[in-house]
């Protein structure tokens, strides 16, 4: 028999440095580990960015050159364009794979969502820790597949992240087989994080919270898992494939043993298209309560909130080629596509008009998540109807594989994600690490990200309309005005990143410490914030009460 | 609340919880504890269908090529993944019980933990003190029972609603006997 009083003593953190960080069960120590490492990818996934802008700053080739690159110009530049190709590949890997699922729904996810549904920990602790060094792993390969052989007789493969066929089937070296294998660890990392996130929402929600009363973040994150679970596999039986046609002499996609290229893209899309919505859904979970917190009001609707995200999630598998409309399809697939993926505007608008109609008549106050969420939201629906245009078939025969592009799914990824994992960010650093960051600091951030983020991809769409196609490493001096004011935009940014990364480590070592569990309002009512802060090593091993979660409002 | 109680013997009309009908000569009582699991055979029913369909989605797509082979053995792999891991959870946590059996002779709790060998403590229902800690303790609504030397605990994986309600179940069955 369990004997009583145990549960007076026993808690402190005894644990060594190693013993915490490197074999870690802990769901919240975990979400840390998987925010730091997905900060150190981003880092360089954004540097990679950076020296792309440098060199589309004038026309020309300026940097990446046969003889070298190098950080300055070089005055007799033979254009190689492998490099060009390698850094717009690896950007796009490691940010789709590496950096934004990993952050918002490993960290985000794992940290908040056991402790908002009320659970002491994830349902297999074990195998959350087996999730995040999968991640690690693969990251390494990742970068690994950057310095290793590849084609050209040069080093890494530059195909772009599709990984399309047969360019992929056929590029030389080793360096796309570590490409492939780093996808594949990491698909393998999201499923079982996947399984084990919806094994704990399912099984361990605290008696009484039935499914529509589970706060928004947990319910984001819940169906996130579950289109991971889904798309994912999808994913990795379409790169093993590549990989045999690769290695083993297989021909699933080679048009010569009566293999069909084509199929990969629509199997890659029917990962692809879901994948974005995996990386936007954590994004507005976080988004829904920070808008709440700080217009001190209950989130509008909170039923068609949750309805829209299934909505988006289940329309997001049926609308994948919208991706390929100039592949060739017949005009009833075409048509179909295209009818599909304006539907999803409807989920959409509904969440966008409920965010706003929660602000309505609230006392809404601009701290540095607010003003986070504020970008978000109107950069998210400038990136949305850029999509509905997009979405046009006949439209996108001008627009596809321009910067129009590029803009729009910059605008949707890149400043909708992003703005909402730094909303989340700045939401939740107080409670995570029991210290302040600098108001003034967090503000400085926004701004400047805001102005250097537009710049960059604002012009972007002046540049798609006047035809100028994306992945390549030059272009016509026509096109060098709005690719200028893009680079300057850049540059920008990114100061404000490197301004960033310093606010985090001022914040951890000299911010104000904040002792109050709840530091925002009592609009911020989920259970995170009926803990200390920061929260002690267990939580929740005791079941909360109900009064602490169930507000009554708003269902 | 997870909480069955099984009072013998019957009389018609009785429902649990109700002991001031049960007749005190050689009535025995018997609760069993589980913790709380939020999803029922239906939930998961729900969840594998879904899942099962949204994930034959592609297959259908490639049905008559070869690439139905590489997609099929992930697809299957998933959906396994997702069965085994929510019935290997719902057996573990149905795996953690507390049984208590009242008598006017004893009063005896078996513990069965999932990873741990089976506990047991046994006392006369006399002599045991049953105690709700409001305040003080870690625990809110700490449940504890104090006889035979030991004190010991209560529904430590309910709610403390729950403990407040099975104490004040479990005082009127002591009572009752004594």
């Amino acid at each position: 028999m369990a004997d009583a009083a145990t549960h007076d003593h026993g808690h402190e953190d005894t644990r060594s440095f190693f013993t915490r960080w490197f074999m870690s069960t802990n769901h919240k120590d975990i979400g840390i580990l998987y925010l730091f490492t997905a900060g150190i990818v981003g880092f360089i996934a954004v540097a990679f960015s950076v020296y792309m802008r440098m060199e589309l700053m004038e026309p020309g080739v300026q940097y990446m050159c046969m003889e070298g690159a190098s950080f300055t110009a070089q005055q007799d530049c033979t254009p190689n364009g492998h490099i060009w190709n390698v850094l717009i590949t690896a950007h796009g890997i490691l940010m789709m794979f590496f950096v934004l699922i990993p952050a918002l729904f490993g960290g985000f996810g794992n940290y908040f969502m056991p402790l908002q549904i009320g659970a002491p920990d994830m349902a297999f602790p074990r195998l959350n820790n087996l999730s995040y060094w999968l991640f690690v792993a693969g990251s390494a390969l990742a970068v690994a597949s950057v310095l290793s052989p590849g084609g050209n007789g040069q080093l890494g493969s530059g195909v772009g992240w599709v990984l399309y066929p047969p360019l992929s089937t056929n590029e030389a070296g080793y360096s796309m087989d570590l490409a492939i294998f780093a996808v594949h660890v990491s698909g393998a990392s999201s499923i079982l994080g996947a399984i084990n996130i919806i094994t704990t929402f399912l099984n361990m929600r605290a008696p009484g919270m039935t499914l529509f009363k589970v706060p928004l973040f947990a319910w984001s994150v819940f169906i996130t898992a579950w289109m991971i679970l889904l798309a994912l596999p999808v994913l990795a039986g379409a790169i093993t494939m590549l990989l045999t046609d690769r290695n083993f002499g297989t021909a699933f996609f080679d048009p010569a043993g009566g293999g069909d290229p084509v199929l990969y893209q629509h199997i890659l899309w029917f990962f692809g298209h879901p994948e974005v919505y995996i990386i936007i859904l954590p994004g507005f979970g976080i988004i829904s309560h920070v808008i709440a917190t700080f217009s001190r009001k209950p989130v509008f609707g909170y039923m068609p909130m949750v309805w829209a995200m299934i909505a988006i999630a289940a329309l997001g598998f049926i609308v994948w080629a919208h991706h390929m409309y100039t592949v060739g399809m017949s005009l009833t697939q075409q048509t179909y596509f295209m009818l599909a993926t304006m539907v999803i505007a409807v989920p959409t608008g509904i969440k966008i008009f409920s965010w706003i109609a929660t602000m309505w008549r609230g006392s809404v106050s601009f701290e540095t998540p607010m003003l986070w969420a504020f970008g978000f939201l109107f950069l998210f629906t400038v990136g949305g109807v850029t999509g509905l245009v997009l979405s046009q078939a006949p439209i996108d025969r001008v627009y596809h594989d321009t910067y129009y592009v590029v803009a729009h799914f910059h605008y949707v990824m890149s400043l909708g994600a992003v703005f909402a994992l730094f909303a989340g960010i700045y939401y939740w650093m107080g409670k995570m690490s029991g210290r302040q960051y600098p108001e003034w600091a967090g503000k400085l951030h926004f701004w400047t990200m805001f102005v250097g983020a537009n710049l960059t991809f604002f012009p972007q769409h002046f540049l798609g309309r006047q035809g100028m196609p994306r992945r390549y490493i030059d272009y016509p001096e026509a096109y060098a005005l709005w690719n200028y004011v893009s680079s300057i935009g850049a540059f920008i940014s990114f100061a404000s990143f490197l301004f960033f990364i310093g606010v985090v480590f001022y914040t951890l070592r000299y911010g104000a410490r904040i002792t109050e569990k709840n530091y925002w309002n009592e609009h911020a009512d989920t259970l995170e914030w009926t803990l200390p802060t920061p929260p002690p090593e267990h939580t929740f091993e005791q079941l909360p009460k109900r009064e602490d979660w169930d507000k009554q409002h708003a269902h | 609340m997870p909480a069955y109680w099984t009072i013998t013997p019957q009389a018609p009309g009785i429902t649990p919880g109700a002991f001031a009908l049960a007749q005190a000569d050689g009535a025995s009582y018997r609760l069993e504890l589980t913790p709380h699991l939020s999803m029922g055979a239906h939930g998961f029913a729900r969840m594998i269908a879904i899942s099962a369909a949204f994930l034959a989605l592609p297959l259908l797509a490639v049905l008559g090529t070869p690439v139905l082979w590489g997609l099929l053995p992930f697809a299957g792999l998933a959906l396994w993944a997702l069965w085994y891991a929510l019935t290997r959870n719902a057996a573990e946590r149905g795996g953690l019980r507390e049984v208590l059996s009242l008598t006017r002779e004893a009063i005896e709790i078996t513990r069965t933990n999932p990873h741990a060998p089976v506990q047991h403590w046994q006392a006369n229902p006399y002599w045991v003190r049953l105690t709700l800690t409001n305040k003080g303790a870690k625990v809110e609504n700490y449940l504890t029972l104090e006889g035979a030397g030991r004190v010991v605990e209560l529904g430590a994986f309910l709610s403390p609603e729950e403990r407040a309600t099975l104490h004040d179940e479990l005082s009127r069955a002591l009572r009752h006997l004594r």
